[in-house]
């Protein structure tokens, strides 16, 4: 650290940002029930952004280059990236704005599940409660890659930031294989901050009575409009679209027509009324400053732009750092009340994606569920084509909770009137 | 020209020679791969201007074998005392795995090696790193504004380009290889606002080579355009199956994610792909035959050798119809008792080597554009594609569209419908191709991931195809 200060005061740059991150992780890779490699990465990466006022054309300006320093540089590689950087950033003519102050804390220790315990003694716990649901001939856990980090951030700036936090979390994948009736497999990731053993069994489990479901199912649904009801991890890419539209750089740039207090999820609401929170899961932004859990959304009313200091000052709102997780209301209405109606479920697909910028949402089917004439019918392939401008007046969210490391709110969501490409 | 070696990898050859010595005293078999990669990212915008780095990265993964079992270390400091404690953590991890009791593991012998010394460099003709920050960005801002003035309906307008350089060392008992190699991409991006939703063109271009590449970035400026005001008065697919003219770009998406994931060989490993039982067998039309390799073209995913030291090669996947053979890392093809085709590649030194396509590719046919088009009674012309997904144990196919372009009575209309999610069972798909056109356009501007994560890049693509494909 003293190394690079030394190189930022000898080039005269009066502010910057210094990061530094040490990640250390272990990472199991099994094939069936047998581990297949073992891993060990040991890495730390260092970059420092720097900031340059000018003037262009009577204009006030601040340009800005981060850049890495990798690791075994010399003093004198140091000097010279950070001296490119330095000269670069007089060519990024973006219009001039403050940078936010930070707070000088002593280092965060993590204080949940996993601190004090050895990465191998997690490894070994998590390893064990993921293969504990795989206990069955018929469906069984066709491979795992299990991801256990702690990490150690340090952020130093020259707005007077000096702060530090250590985070564990473990993530991961595994696929799940039926090979009867029909041979066939299903993809799921996890993610937890704590060692939710219980979660993670009960994922697994869930994914394995799925994926038997997979097996079972032989044709697309018809094409036509359904009601649809999409669930889990697909829950946080849907609302993504708010979480993006929300964003300063969207905003400034008029990708995305929000305003603070505009009823952004529209006035004709049949459905249920959204609210989002954001929540942070880091304890400070990128300038040093502490990160707080904001309102998102309340009852559809947009109450919080939300991002870094650039276009936070363009627009005249508070930065307020950048969020990946989100917490939202339960609904009133249980699962099987959602589904309790003609509907076509889908529990998989081959990935689901949500475009914020035109609101389409869709993907191919890899397994959903059709409710039609009290029967369910496992159904596979075929597409579904949507607009959430289109259908978020008519959303009704479950009851009943999902939580991941970027989510915690409803498990499942109906939305009426949504095009599906089948047989 | 050819690529400079990178001077630290080349100082820290010394040291890393040492550290083989001793991993190769320790353990049945060891590796090393020391990564030097350097690049700078631009991008200009109506409202911003970036410069940054890309993914800049230096450090060395060891790969160790003992009691038949592997184990890796990913680490990024390295000096002459430390190379003790290197040897030491790879042995901790092989010794005590983390593994719960009631687990087992699989058991590996060492690779079969031919002894190997390499050197080599790919060419440029306009290193980047020769240009200032300013004068690309000055190139970049006029392109912009180029876009932005071609007509007022245009929201923003971005150009933006990357290069790459990086060095690579393997070293091993039988095996000494370095490679450096350069590559660039870029692309302009036009966007326009349809009342709350905002429609977005992309035109990427890509390739080896440095700032040369530039002039096909500024030659893209106006198509761009002219998209994104098409997609304007764009329409939603109506569901169905139509006969389909695919361009190039969409052509690589279906070649990559349709059938290149399914014969990823670290697939058969785990019995996740259906290929293996169709070897030998007519999986495609006796039109289609693709290539995969580092050495099969010259685009982002060219190199001489992959991150396991397995030389790169042209692998045959399908001949004129007819699956051949898969592609395969090295620890798969141990597993399989097969060869190695070069395809072992890592995110980075801080992660897996996994089988991973490369440039990946439909030879071109002998049909004419113009003659295919007209072919078609109803259909529509796909291009853009922005995204796909793989589902090699089922053969399923999801690949996201930007434009489908009505055809009738061999005619372009003008209707065009987006976005379109396109769907099918690989093998009736590429079954159904009738017709292939006698060019093949690669492209190398995105990234592939494995799942979700694990992200290289790869290029992609061949010529125009005709085939009957379910579109939503």
């Amino acid at each position: 650290m003293e190394k690079i200060l030394s190189a930022l005061r000898a080039l005269g740059v009066e502010q910057y940002i210094i990061t530094e991150k040490h990640t250390d992780s272990l990472q199991s890779f099994y094939v069936k029930k047998n581990m297949d490699l073992i891993r060990r990465a040991d890495t730390t990466l260092r970059s420092v952004q720097v900031f340059r006022p000018f003037e262009k054309d009577g204009t006030e300006m601040l340009g800005d280059t981060e850049v890495t320093l990798r690791p075994g540089m010399s003093d004198g590689e140091i000097r010279a990236a950070l001296e490119r950087a330095w000269f670069a950033a007089q060519f990024v003519a973006n219009p001039w704005y403050p940078l936010p102050g930070g707070v000088k804390q002593p280092p965060r220790r993590d204080r949940g599940g996993f601190a004090g315990r050895s990465l191998a003694e997690s490894m070994k716990t998590m390893t064990a409660v993921l293969f504990a649901a795989d206990t069955s001939r018929q469906v069984f856990l066709n491979s795992a890659e299990i991801f256990m980090r702690r990490a150690e951030t340090r952020i130093v700036t020259s707005m007077g930031a000096d702060v530090g936090w250590e985070q564990y979390d473990v993530w991961g994948e595994y696929v799940c294989q039926c090979p009867a009736p029909r041979d066939v497999e299903t993809y799921h990731q996890f993610s937890y901050r704590d060692p939710e053993t219980e979660a993670l069994t009960g994922a697994a489990a869930h994914a394995l009575e799925m994926t038997k479901a997979r097996a079972m199912a032989q044709a697309a649904p018809r094409t036509g409009t359904y009601a649809l009801v999409l669930d889990r991890e697909q829950m946080r890419t849907l609302l993504g679209y708010y979480v993006d539209r929300s964003g300063s750089g969207m905003i400034y740039q008029k990708y995305s027509p929000f305003q603070l207090g505009d009823d952004v999820q529209g006035q004709d609401i049949a459905g249920d009324r959204l609210s989002i929170a954001l929540t942070a899961t880091e304890p400070y932004t990128g300038f040093g400053a502490p990160m707080a859990d904001r309102p998102l959304l309340e009852d559809g009313v947009l109450r919080t732009i939300h991002g870094g200091a650039r276009f936070a000052h363009y627009l005249g709102v508070e930065p307020t750092g950048r969020y990946r997780a989100v917490s939202v209301p339960a609904g009133d209405t249980p699962l099987a009340e959602l589904t309790g109606s003609a509907c076509l479920h889908v529990a998989s697909f081959s990935d689901f994606q949500m475009d914020a910028l035109s609101g389409h949402f869709g993907g191919e089917i890899r397994l959903g569920f059709l409710h039609e004439n009290g029967a369910v019918t496992p159904v596979t392939g075929g597409s579904v084509n949507g607009s959430i401008l289109d259908c978020q007046g008519r959303m009704t969210f479950s009851r009943e909770r999902y939580r991941s490391a970027d989510y915690d709110g409803p498990l499942a969501v109906r939305i009426e009137g949504v095009q599906v490409a089948g047989s | 020209m050819k690529v400079q070696q990178s001077a630290f990898i080349a100082q820290a050859r010394p040291l890393l020679l040492k550290l083989r010595d001793a991993l190769c005293g320790a353990f049945e078999y060891a590796s090393i791969l020391a990564e030097d990669t350097v690049g700078r990212s631009y991008r200009v915008s109506r409202h911003s201007v970036s410069v940054g780095e890309g993914d800049n990265m230096r450090g060395f993964v060891v790969k160790a074998l003992d009691g038949g079992r592997y184990g890796e270390y990913s680490f990024t400091e390295l000096t002459e005392d430390s190379i003790p404690g290197v040897v030491d953590a790879v042995r901790d991890l092989l010794a005590a795995p983390a593994r719960p009791e009631n687990l087992g593991a699989n058991a590996y012998a060492p690779p079969a090696e031919d002894p190997a010394v390499f050197s080599g460099a790919t060419d440029y003709e306009q290193d980047p790193a020769d240009f200032s920050d300013g004068e690309i960005l000055d190139r970049l801002a006029a392109l912009r504004d180029s876009g932005l003035a071609m007509d007022g309906a245009v929201l923003d307008f971005i150009a933006q380009m990357t290069w790459q350089k990086y060095t690579k060392l393997f070293l091993s008992r039988e095996k000494d290889m370095t490679q450096s190699v350069m590559y660039m991409d870029g692309a302009v991006a036009a966007a326009a606002a349809k009342g709350q939703e905002v429609k977005q063109a992309y035109l990427p271009c890509s390739g080896l080579g440095g700032m040369e590449l530039m002039e096909r970035m500024e030659a893209n400026a106006a198509p761009c355009v002219r998209t994104v005001l098409d997609l304007l008065d764009s329409e939603p697919m109506i569901p169905g199956t139509y006969e389909c003219i695919c361009d190039p770009e969409t052509t690589g998406m279906i070649v990559h994610e349709a059938f290149g994931h399914g014969v990823e060989m670290d697939m058969f490993v785990k019995d996740r792909a259906q290929a293996p039982q169709f070897v030998g067998k007519y999986v495609a039309s006796p039109l289609v035959t693709m290539h995969d390799g580092a050495a099969s073209a010259k685009q982002t995913a060219t190199y001489f050798f992959d991150d396991e030291g397995t030389p790169a090669h042209d692998t045959i996947v399908i001949d004129k119809g007819v699956l051949r053979t898969g592609i395969s890392d090295l620890q798969s093809a141990l597993a399989l008792g097969t060869e190695p085709t070069g395809n072992g590649r890592r995110e980075s030194f801080a992660r897996k080597a996994y089988t991973r396509m490369t440039n990946t590719w439909f030879e071109p046919g002998h049909d004419k554009l113009e003659d295919m088009i007209a072919s078609v009674k109803y259909g529509m012309f796909l291009q853009c594609p922005s995204s796909g997904m793989e589902d090699p144990k089922n053969w399923g196919i999801q690949c996201m569209v930007n434009i489908a372009r009505e055809i009738k009575d061999g005619q372009l209309t003008g209707r065009i419908f987006s976005p379109v999610v396109l769907t099918g069972y690989v093998p009736d798909l590429l079954k159904s191709i009738t017709a292939m056109s006698d060019g093949a356009e690669l492209s190398g501007s995105g990234f592939c991931g494995k799942g979700h994560k694990e992200w290289v890049k790869v290029s992609d693509g061949g010529p125009y195809i005709k085939a009957t494909i379910r579109l939503g």
